[in-house]
């Protein structure tokens, strides 16, 4: 019910950003139209980096938004894990449905040239890792354009290392080119077995990590009274 | 300001006073007869409605005394020994406050004098590099600022904290728009909380440090931009409060109110310490 509500808040929030979700939509179909004429392949992946780059910028301006009111909500009876969980589930929902008309306009675009559920499924892990990555760097960076300029050192990486290198591997959205590449190049199912486990472990480590640094920042240095 | 009106905003000025409503009708109905008698204009007559019933408020309590008070009951909250420093400058020098269930405290100081950060140390959101506060009962509290999402309405503010504190969606709704009309406040449908002025965020903040009925209430400069009536407001609630068995603890840098108060902590003798 807690985690409910502060989902239900987080997403009312950002719907009533509306230019914030203007850019969200814009920024991967940038991504999309910008290679489209070269190679299928390659614009899928830079619309999948896209879809990762704007749902962690979302979720990295939801946890900037929500550090000072926190620590009220903590003392209004919020258990940390209600925050954290309930802002989780919201950036999830909200880049689902940011996910989705791309998803059609690939179908559309694309739809007989790729394994369009291995797409779905490129998506949704986009999303799956993006939310708590987001949250991530809002925690451990909380001035909002210090964690801006982190995540796009972060996804300029992606964008520029050698799919080849194997320190691609540490990148956090790696999961999704994995699995895109199954999807757009029809390669072995390895690509998507490696991508999945990658996403998996990825997003269980950043929640991990966000848990732990919400834990530590919200909690309750207050002794109880014992009853006399 | 016609009679009517200023016999209104007399009534109105009384009650901020606390005087008894028995004692307000008495008062208003000799001012209202005064008035018909001699025909004069009430400005005239009486100076201000404010003035006025400052007057009689006075008078009456010379005469009778304060209205008793039940005494104050277990200790709600104790900071003892509370010493905190940033860097190597000491804000809080081993400061000591307890408050009772039914008391009032005011934390007063001088701009930096560490009010706010005391209030966090008291709250259990900041640690003290020493000392220890305990606490008896649930907590409510309110920051000076910053303690709302821009973009939700009142009503779903009133939502958030309500689920914190166990209640459902129409319930906490409907104490936090009681709370708001008691500070003369009626939220309009659909204006989010970035377009509300300052003194309104104020009360809104307020509201909800009040909701779930907390023991101990904890309030950071909580009048800022309150206009003269709210403010006035304002310090019936914590009266009221303080009359409910709640203990309340205010940062405060305006003095006016502080004979009303329980206990007055200063700490301004801290930093003069620190800075020596």
């Amino acid at each position: 019910m807690k985690i409910l509500t502060v989902a239900e808040m987080a997403v009312r929030e950002m719907l009533r950003r509306r230019a914030v979700l203007a850019l969200l939509l814009a920024m991967p179909l940038a991504f999309y139209l910008v290679r489209r004429g070269d190679h299928v392949g390659q614009s899928i992946r830079f619309l999948l980096l896209g879809i990762a780059w704007a749902v962690s910028t979302a979720s990295l301006f939801a946890s900037g938004s929500s550090r000072p009111v926190e620590p009220r909500l903590r003392l209004s009876g919020y258990a940390s894990h209600h925050l954290y969980l309930g802002r989780l589930a919201a950036m999830w929902l909200l880049g689902l449905v940011v996910a989705a008309p791309f998803f059609a306009l690939v179908a559309i675009d694309h739809g007989d040239q790729v394994r369009i559920g291995a797409v779905a499924l490129a998506m949704v892990f986009s999303v799956t890792v993006a939310a708590p990555f987001g949250l991530l760097i809002g925690a451990l960076v909380p001035r909002e354009l210090e964690g801006t300029l982190v995540l796009l050192v972060v996804v300029g990486l992606q964008m520029m290392i050698d799919p080849a290198d194997s320190i691609t591997r540490v990148t956090p959205f790696w999961s999704s080119r994995e699995i895109g590449t199954y999807a757009v190049d029809h390669t072995g199912g390895e690509y998507l077995t490696r991508g999945l486990v990658h996403g998996l472990v990825f997003t269980i480590l950043a929640t991990a990590l966000v848990a732990l640094l919400s834990t530590a920042r919200l909690r309750v240095r207050l002794r109880a009274a014992t009853s006399a | 300001m016609d009679n009517d009106r200023w016999l209104w905003a007399l009534g109105q000025e009384m009650a901020r006073h606390q005087l008894t409503p028995d004692a307000v009708r008495h008062v208003v109905a000799e001012a209202a007869a005064h008035l018909r008698d001699s025909g004069q204009p009430a400005l005239r007559a009486f100076g201000t409605p404010e003035g006025y019933a400052a007057a009689v408020a006075e008078s009456l309590a010379a005469r009778y005394g304060r209205p008793a008070r039940p005494a104050p009951g277990r200790v709600r909250l104790s900071a003892r020994g509370i010493t905190k420093r940033y860097r190597r400058r000491t804000i809080l020098r081993s400061v000591d406050l307890t408050v009772r269930a039914g008391e009032v405290a005011a934390v007063v100081g001088a701009n930096g004098a560490g009010k706010s950060t005391f209030l966090r140390i008291c709250a259990g959101l900041l640690a003290p590099d020493a000392g220890e506060v305990t606490l008896d009962g649930r907590l409510g509290y309110c920051p000076q600022d910053a303690g709302t999402y821009d973009f939700l309405l009142p009503d779903e503010q009133f939502v958030l904290i309500g689920a914190g504190r166990g209640l459902d969606r129409e319930r906490s709704k409907q104490i936090g728009r009681a709370g708001a009309a008691a500070l003369q406040w009626r939220p309009a449908a659909g204006v989010q909380t970035r377009h509300l002025s300052g003194g309104t965020r104020q009360k809104l903040n307020l509201v909800m440090a009040s909701m779930g009925e907390p023991d101990v209430l904890l309030l950071d400069e909580p009048y800022q931009g309150f206009d003269r009536g709210t403010y006035l407001d304002f310090w019936q609630h914590v009266w009221r409060w303080r009359d409910e068995g709640r203990a309340v603890v205010v940062v405060t840098h305006l003095l006016s109110q502080l004979d009303q108060v329980d206990q007055v902590l200063d700490l301004t003798p801290a930093t003069e310490g620190a800075a020596a």
